[in-house]
């Protein structure tokens, strides 16, 4: 009898057959594929879908205690070397493929509406597609190479996805932005694969950690080199999972098309780095120094990302900042030990901000009708505003978006970044702190960001406005084709079902998490889950988590107070104040200038300097030996006398030169 | 002199040939250099109305047919399983030079025999439009494909020497008749430095064919039971490592590349790249690491800090060229220098990854270098500056660059990925180097596998992405990939994507041959008791060597 986990490798198998289908098809039949929307549509849905069922078979073995299954062939092999290829399916990647398939399938579903316009639906879907495939291979990859393999892939669909509309120059900015920053984040991934290849002659997750161990007991591999290997492994998760000072590429990313930002850079792709780490718990568990710099580089940018979205305009870029400042919360908990809380909040956040930025889709898809397919004005929130009466199903969405991820009881939030924060404070208190303060600012911002899209007055129709933005960005206002509609409109079915569909989790999924009995801990760690429900204890609980409340409660009072009310004006209050502050936060830190300036800049100086020196230094001797031989052919010429004795005296001359040299060197040997 | 001439026939027992391995079948190797040669020689007498319509299908026919010959020669006469020389045959040619003709394949050579019929079948369907003088043109290339097979194929350094210059004429030609504007400069530059390096493999086989008195004998087998000294071994590794170094080519050797591929047309830009640089990575294979193990063992440190050089500095010239075909050919040899940090690596894994890299790099190579061609017949520019959001008419052919361009970034699931990632694993774990050396070279080259996608994305940026140039839109007539296009670079695509997602289709081919190889280098390694640099070996060479690789299992 079979169980479900031995056909898992067909979860990823399924969404590439359809990719591929299509694919060829697009080479080989652009004109009659691109016709073909709906038949499309439906085969790409039909595999997802499929993928889907079976994710949800496996998931429901897992949570009913079956085993972890593993099979594996050889892949490649040279020598004494053998490379095991194939699939692992064990609680942790089985909460992973129905999460991402979840997902896929709603985001698909809802890119029907979307895309509709679009002339390139059906290479839109081809990409969803493979994605889907790739990010699925990587969740159910048994080592660490094979998960580098995905990751390559799923960071290559992100270029092409971010790439989309690729007649935009932003687009294809940040398309390559986003690969090259992931590109160096895989360079560390790579270098500490080698490392933990050398140093314990496996790939896969145990084998390394247990090979470790052993190599650092037995004193082959010194224990600094360790540290530094685990760090190495690390940069692959900041650059994926956009931690400081890695994550300038993610917000950028948010030139794709809506569906893209909420499957790719909130829910999944990004997730991957957590995950990462999540499965190379037992390696990092022996290591707490790196433990506590993954804490602090997921504080520091849980801290950055939450502040940079404070002053965000743009809507989509709002959210991605809170994408930043939410991953940092997942790593710090896996730096804090805590892997299980980490994961938690990861399954939580994808739900509700993959609703998120579907609704920011719905609402810049209504706004497109408004202000025309131009993302400066469509994302602007200074454009938007009372749409709730227009949009009632993505307004109220959106609302219970923020308030989940504000981390008001008994919303999904809540129970995991609860779960994060208590972790931390046992932890590092200091970094709890923060994470305590960027609660606040969490809940501050995004009701800002409901606030001022869905209240107040509708508005898009002011020419003023459209036109200052315009100019900010540079870009002219072009009145060519100004027939666009008064107001804005709720989006079709396949949008806002998606919407509706989401919200469920949302609100529900984390009393799958309650500390008390955790179903989640219990189905990836059960020891912890029995101990965690051991040890709780209502009077340590409620003070954290009542000051957690608390805190959101005044973000939210905040915002209600300056955005909905307008009784404080932070324009005074604080920007008039401390310019400096403003300007920092509305400048993303510097960091992006810092960037452009080192790194972009200065690269291109060295490739020119070094394409100078190559032409004119080691190309230029080569040509002035050419001269020189032009030169000497002129003057040997006159050796040239026809006397047959002259030459065979050179001959011979050479000959004898030739004996001496070979006679001095080598001689041949006994 | 005289008594060289009185030299009793060459046995082969003597040499440890078992007299088996003289097939006595269907020489398919031979028939593989001469039918393509023959069928060149054809080409003049060819009836053809003067554009060259008639005559590429016969030069397209012949390359096919050339290429199912050595795909025969594969499934026939060639078992993976054997690392020695297989497919062999000997005709005495010219006994008093100890001149035989013997050709034969093992695992060094079997791959590229394959890879060079495939690329040139590929090439002339690439040189379709071409219609200035045609039956030259396809006399050329079919000319060249018989010489290049028989660089690969020959056992016997002479011959070698031999193919290898015959080889140089016609693509001197072709770079001086089809070429660019420069074309005369480029295909002069060319000719010189090659020929002119190529003097030091003379000199070499000479030297190792007259090395012990006695008859001088040119085969390969037989050179390889010479015990040559020490000094003899370094001076003619160093001579040699010139001559292929230019071919490779090895920085700062290479600057003949960037003008010979800058002026090149399509299919000769296929061929250059697809296998006349793998001459240069099989020649150092067959020689300088086969033959000369011992003074291999010295020279290896500074191969791999070459090969790091190549990566870095032509990546670096890569990105700041505004010239496409000269990008493409900078990263050529960027490529290159992975092969290189195979070569010089003491491991079957190493190893086996260059000989993967050439492969690789044979495919995507042609592959990066038919798309520039492609476009330049519809942009008739070359210039980056010149071109941007061609994208927008050219949707399939965006498609085909980007593909192909993410195969040369090395993308996992392409060839690539593997080869790339076998040189870092097998370098990585390489018990001849000490620790803080393999971290420096491991970390400095895979720098290169972040300038490799900087330098890439933004040529794709450049001619793609955007919008339209109008400029370039007004006197151009963008039209999209033909089918004819589409195919060459699909049948590119597959062994491509192929090896990427099971490698072992191709490294089984040859696995053996290089174990071989390796171990021979190996136990050359413990035979030199004193380390050329203390701190680039580790220092319990010997005892470390015996087991290495030695690698738990997973």
């Amino acid at each position: 009898m079979h169980s479900a986990a031995d056909y898992a490798w067909l979860i990823p198998v399924l969404p590439l057959i359809g990719a591929l289908i299509t694919g060829m098809g697009l080479i080989s039949f652009n004109r009659t594929i691109n016709r073909l929307r709906k038949p499309v549509a439906v085969l790409l849905l039909s595999c997802v879908g499929a993928a889907a069922v079976i994710s949800y078979a496996v998931l429901f073995e897992q949570l009913g205690g079956a085993p972890p299954v593993e099979h594996l062939f050889v892949w490649a092999s040279a020598g004494s070397f053998s490379l095991p290829m194939g699939f692992v399916v064990d609680p942790l990647g089985s909460v992973m493929l129905a999460l991402v398939t979840t997902i896929a399938f709603l985001v698909l579903i809802y890119s029907h509406g979307y895309m509709a316009h679009d002339k390139s639906y059906v290479r839109f879907f081809t990409y969803l597609a493979l994605f889907s495939s790739s990010m699925l291979g990587l969740v159910i990859s048994p080592n660490l190479l094979e998960i580098y393999v995905f990751w390559e892939l799923v960071g290559m669909c992100s270029y092409l996805l971010v790439g989309f509309w690729y007649d935009r120059d932003g687009a294809a900015h940040a398309a390559q932005k986003a690969f090259i920053v992931n590109r160096v984040g895989d360079f560390g991934l790579l270098l500490g694969i080698l490392g933990l290849f050398w140093a314990t002659g496996s790939f896969d997750f145990q084998g390394i950690a247990d090979g470790l161990s052993a190599a650092m007991s037995n004193g082959t591999v010194p224990g600094w080199a360790a540290i530094a290997l685990c760090l190495f492994v690390f940069m692959g998760p900041m650059a994926k999972s956009a931690q400081f000072p890695l994550h300038v590429w993610l917000p950028d990313a948010m030139e794709g098309p809506t569906p893209i930002s909420a499957l790719i850079h909130a829910a999944t792709m990004v997730a991957a780095g957590v995950f990462l780490v999540a499965r190379l718990e037992p390696l990092y568990a022996q290591f707490p120094s790196v433990g506590l710099v993954i804490a602090v580089v997921g504080a520091i940018t849980c801290f950055l990302g939450a502040s940079i979205a404070l002053t965000q305009m743009d809507l989509k870029k709002g959210l991605a900042y809170s994408t930043v400042s939410q991953l940092g919360y997942m790593m710090l908990a896996m730096g804090c030990g805590a892997p299980v809380a980490g994961m938690f909040h990861l399954v939580t956040h994808a739900f509700f901000k993959a609703m998120l930025f579907l609704g920011s889709g719905s609402v810049i898809h209504a706004m497109e009708d408004v202000v025309g397919h131009e993302p400066v004005l469509a994302q602007d929130m200074r454009l938007m505003g009372g749409l709730r009466q227009k949009m009632p199903i993505t307004a109220i969405t959106f609302l219970i978006g923020c308030v989940a991820i504000s981390g008001i009881p008994p919303l999904a939030g809540f129970w995991s970044k609860d779960e994060i924060l208590g972790q931390a404070f046992n932890t590092f208190p200091l970094l709890w702190a923060v994470g305590f303060l960027t609660a606040g600012m969490t809940a501050f911002y995004m009701f800002r960001l409901y606030f001022l899209t869905f209240e107040g007055e509708f508005r898009g129709n002011d020419k003023t406005i459209q036109s200052e933005l315009l100019a900010a960005a540079g870009k002219s206002a072009d009145d060519g084709h100004g027939h666009h509609a008064e107001s804005v409109h709720e989006s079709a079915w396949p949008m806002t079902l998606p919407l509706a569909v989401l919200a469920v989790p949302s609100v529900l999924i984390g009393l799958l998490g309650t500390p008390w009995n955790s179903r989640f801990a219990g189905l990836l760690n059960p020891e912890e889950a029995a101990e965690m429900a051991e040890h709780f204890s209502w009077g340590e609980f409620l003070p954290l988590a009542g000051a957690s409340v608390a805190i959101s409660l005044t973000g939210i009072t905040i915002a209600v107070l300056a955005y909905a009310l307008h009784r404080i004006d932070l324009g005074e209050l604080v920007v008039a104040r401390v310019p400096t502050l403003n300007a920092f936060l509305a400048n993303k830190w510097y960091l992006d200038a810092i960037n452009e300036k080192l790194f972009v800049r200065g690269s291109r100086k060295i490739a020119r300097e070094v394409l100078e020196v190559d032409a004119k230094v080691v190309d230029g001797v080569v040509n002035l030996t050419g001269l020189l031989t032009l030169g000497s052919g002129e003057g040997l010429k006159y050796f040239e006398t026809g006397r047959v004795q002259f030459y065979a005296l050179i001959v011979f001359g050479g000959v004898i030169a030739m004996v001496v040299l070979f006679g001095a060197l080598g001689g041949p040997m006994t | 002199m005289l008594e060289f001439a009185v030299s009793p026939p060459f046995d082969p027992q003597t040499v440890g040939i078992p007299a088996t391995a003289i097939a006595a079948g269907v020489p398919w190797l031979s028939l593989s250099i001469l039918f393509p040669i023959v069928g060149a020689l054809i080409v003049p007498f060819f009836p053809d109305q003067g554009e060259g319509k008639q005559v590429r299908w016969f030069a397209l026919g012949i390359a096919l047919i050339t290429f199912l010959i050595t795909v025969a020669a594969y499934l026939d006469g060639y078992d993976p399983g054997v690392s020695g020389l297989q497919l062999s045959e000997r005709v005495s040619w010219l006994p008093d030079l100890g001149l035989t003709w013997a050709v034969g394949a093992d695992g060094l050579s079997m791959p590229l025999i394959l890879l060079t019929s495939f690329i040139t079948a590929l090439a002339v369907l690439a040189a379709w439009p071409v219609t200035f003088k045609p039956k030259l043109f396809f006399f050329l290339i079919l000319a060249m494909d018989g010489g290049q097979i028989a660089v690969f194929a020959v056992q016997d350094m002479l011959l070698f020497f031999l193919a290898w210059e015959l080889e140089l004429i016609p693509v001197y030609l072709l770079l001086a008749i089809w070429g660019g504007k420069r074309r005369q400069y480029a295909a002069t530059k060319f000719i010189l430095y090659t020929a002119g390096s190529s003097l030091f493999i003379l000199l070499a086989a000479l030297a190792m064919g007259f090395f012990g008195g006695g008859t001088p004998n040119f085969e390969y087998s037989v050179l390889a039971q010479k015990g040559f000294g020490t000094g003899f071994q370094l001076l003619c590794y160093a001579g040699l490592l010139i001559a292929f170094g230019v071919k490779l080519p090895i920085v700062p050797l290479h600057t003949w590349l960037p003008d010979a591929h800058g002026e090149a047309t399509a299919p000769v830009h296929m061929l250059l790249a697809g296998i006349l640089l793998k001459m240069g990575g099989y020649a150092l294979l067959r020689f300088n690491a086969e033959m000369l193990p011992e003074a291999h063992a010295q020279f290896a440190p500074l191969l791999v800090v070459l090969g790091v050089v190549n990566i870095i500095y032509a990546a670096l010239t890569s990105f700041a060229q505004r010239n496409l075909k000269r990008k493409i050919a900078y990263s050529s040899i960027s490529h290159m220098g992975f092969v290189l940090i195979g070569i010089g690596s003491f491991s079957s894994l190493g190893t086996s990854g260059a000989m993967l890299q050439m492969i690789s790099h044979g495919l995507i190579g042609a592959s990066l270098f038919f798309l520039v061609g492609a476009t330049y017949d519809r942009t008739h520019t070359l210039q980056l500056d010149e071109m941007g959001g061609v994208g927008q008419k050219m949707r399939v052919m965006f498609a085909l660059w980007t593909v192909c361009s993410l195969a040369s970034l090395a993308l996992p699931g392409m060839s690539g990925f593997v080869s790339e990632l076998m040189v870092f694993a097998g370098f990585a774990t390489d018990e001849a180097y000490s620790l803080t050396f393999r971290i420096v070279i491991d970390g400095l080259a895979a720098v290169g596998v972040i300038l490799t996608p900087i330098y890439l994305l933004s040529m794709l940026r450049e001619i793609f992405f955007g919008k339209e140039n109008s400029e370039l839109v007004s006197h151009t007539n963008l039209v999209d990939a033909e089918p004819r296009e589409v195919y060459v670079i699909g049948c590119l695509l597959v062994p491509i994507i192929g090896i990427g997602l099971y490698p072992r289709l191709m490294t089984d081919s040859y696995s053996s041959s290089i174990e071989a190889l390796v171990n021979r280098d190996v136990v050359a390694m413990e035979r030199i008791t004193q380390p050329t640099a203390p701190l680039i070996r580790s220092s319990p060479i010997v005892s470390t060597l015996i087991q290495a690789p030695a690698i738990p299992q997973a």
